[in-house]
């Protein structure tokens, strides 16, 4: 790493080619830095400083209490108003996740997987006569976007609107450093999302159908039903949350498993092995490398002033190598007996959809290794993960003995 | 050994009941309940790495 990014910690974790070795960043953060202040970004792509946290403690104490470290305010990605619950702090989120555990429950999430690993068969049944594939562009992108449709009961035949409104909040189209352009793309993508939703409730306002949306339109909380508006703020963040991470999720693992044949070898010689491989992966791999927040009360932290109105970066992919937590952190281990991984956060704001994208990435890598057992990357390969959510550009695998 | 969770501090990750499903249970919001405080022998392991598991630090095993 040269020595100009190591001059500032959040420019070294945002750096194009974090992404792609993201344990070089972390080894830094936790060894030089566990609380740290930079002015080189915040992990919105904004310029500006931060305080990048990456201490297992010091993260998990963050994560329970939102009254010093919020997520109120963290992030704008062209909604008009606070995303929910992810935006709402305690305790006014407690009803709204009173409201929409349920709807994700593992028990619900369960019950989708038949539906689910029939759907991951009529997608390798697309590419597999051809020996190849896209494994980014083919298989992880449909997948979850796809399933996602099905449980919000929305047509299939506009997956590509929201696979286009997930890129231009996500990775805006826009020169590098352009934030107002970017901050154009995002609100234009975010009028059509609302008015993409307004339609969809009135429709299901005259006529309930078995997805989600009407399920939420009938939901009850405290005799309360949710308001037109946040209803709307639920579903914003129910596309972005669940059209992406996966997609990200399976690229990661996928990856790790193309280049580590004998790991590769104990999930195809023991298909029970995939929970404990999805648990070790999510750790080692960290999909969601940094989640935003910002100070709400002043907090001295390892000697490090926070200030209220500071942005936070959260670096969960760090504190999932902290030594003080997971013993041989630098190993990936399936029989590790202990895993605490903050893939998916605590406290109150963990990831509402987590029993959904452990039910796919689990069911997705069974079924994957059912019918495919050898693959490699393709030489000559020339593909990246981006930075924040660890996405590949493009993933060319090749089917058949790895050594052929 | 005895086993409890700790309600408040339970966001319903869910790794107890999926590593224990006869020491723990979900409720409908998926946080977990303790379906038996008094853990027989055959169901230690199962609690330990229900309690090893669990992000919050929720689970409380005492051995005794």
């Amino acid at each position: 790493m040269d020595d100009n990014l190591e001059s500032d910690p959040a420019m070294m974790l945002f750096s194009p080619e974090a992404a792609d070795r993201p344990h070089v960043p972390y080894r830094y953060l936790l060894e030089k830095c566990p609380v740290a202040r930079s002015d080189g970004g915040s992990v919105s792509g904004e310029p500006g400083g931060s305080v990048l946290i990456s201490g297992f403690e010091d993260l998990h104490w963050a994560f329970k209490h939102p009254e010093y470290i919020s997520s109120e305010e963290a992030v704008a990605i062209g909604n008009d108003r606070p995303l929910i619950p992810l935006q709402i702090d305690p305790p006014g989120h407690a009803k709204y996740r009173r409201l929409l555990d349920p709807q994700f429950s593992p028990k619900k999430m369960a019950a989708l997987e038949p539906d689910f690993r029939v759907l991951v068969n009529q997608v390798i049944d697309t590419f597999i006569e051809r020996g190849e594939c896209d494994f980014h562009e083919d298989f992880a992108t449909p997948i979850p976007s796809t399933f996602f449709l099905r449980l919000t009961g929305l047509p299939l035949t506009d997956l590509p609107v929201f696979l286009q409104w997930r890129d231009n909040i996500i990775r805006p189209d826009v020169a590098p450093g352009d934030f107002d352009a970017a901050a154009a793309i995002r609100a234009d993508t975010g009028k059509q999302i609302y008015a993409y939703f307004e339609s969809a409730f009135d429709e299901r306002e005259a006529q309930r159908d078995d997805g989600l949306l009407s399920r939420l339109l009938d939901a009850e909380v405290e005799g309360m039903r949710l308001t037109r508006e946040e209803l709307l703020d639920i579903c914003y963040l129910l596309i972005i949350a669940g059209l992406d991470t996966v997609t990200a999720t399976l690229d990661c693992m996928i990856h790790r498993l193309a280049t580590h044949p004998h790991e590769r070898q104990r999930l195809v010689d023991d298909p029970s092995l995939s929970h404990a491989v999805v648990e070790e992966l999510l750790r080692f791999e960290t999909p969601v490398m940094v989640v935003a927040r910002t100070v709400k009360q002043d907090v001295t932290l390892r000697d490090v002033e926070l200030r209220a109105g500071d942005m936070v970066t959260m670096v969960i992919g760090a504190g999932n190598l902290d030594d003080v937590e997971f013993a041989h952190s630098d190993t990936v281990d399936f029989d590790r007996g202990r895993n605490r991984h903050l893939a998916f956060g605590a406290g109150p704001h963990r990831c509402l959809g987590s029993h959904l994208a452990r039910l796919e990435v689990r069911v997705a890598l069974e079924e994957w290794h059912r019918r495919i057992p050898n693959y490699r990357v393709a030489d000559g390969a020339d593909f990246h993960f981006s930075a924040g959510i660890r996405q590949a550009n493009t993933l060319p695998l090749v089917f058949g003995d790895a050594t052929s | 050994m005895k086993v409890w969770v700790d309600e408040a501090a339970c966001q319903g990750h869910g790794r107890c009941y999926a590593f224990a499903p006869d020491v723990f249970e979900a409720d409908d919001q998926g946080h977990s309940i303790v379906l038996k405080a008094e853990v027989t022998p055959e169901h230690e392991a199962g609690a330990r790495a229900g309690a090893e598991n669990c992000p919050e630090r929720a689970i409380t095993v005492t051995e005794d």
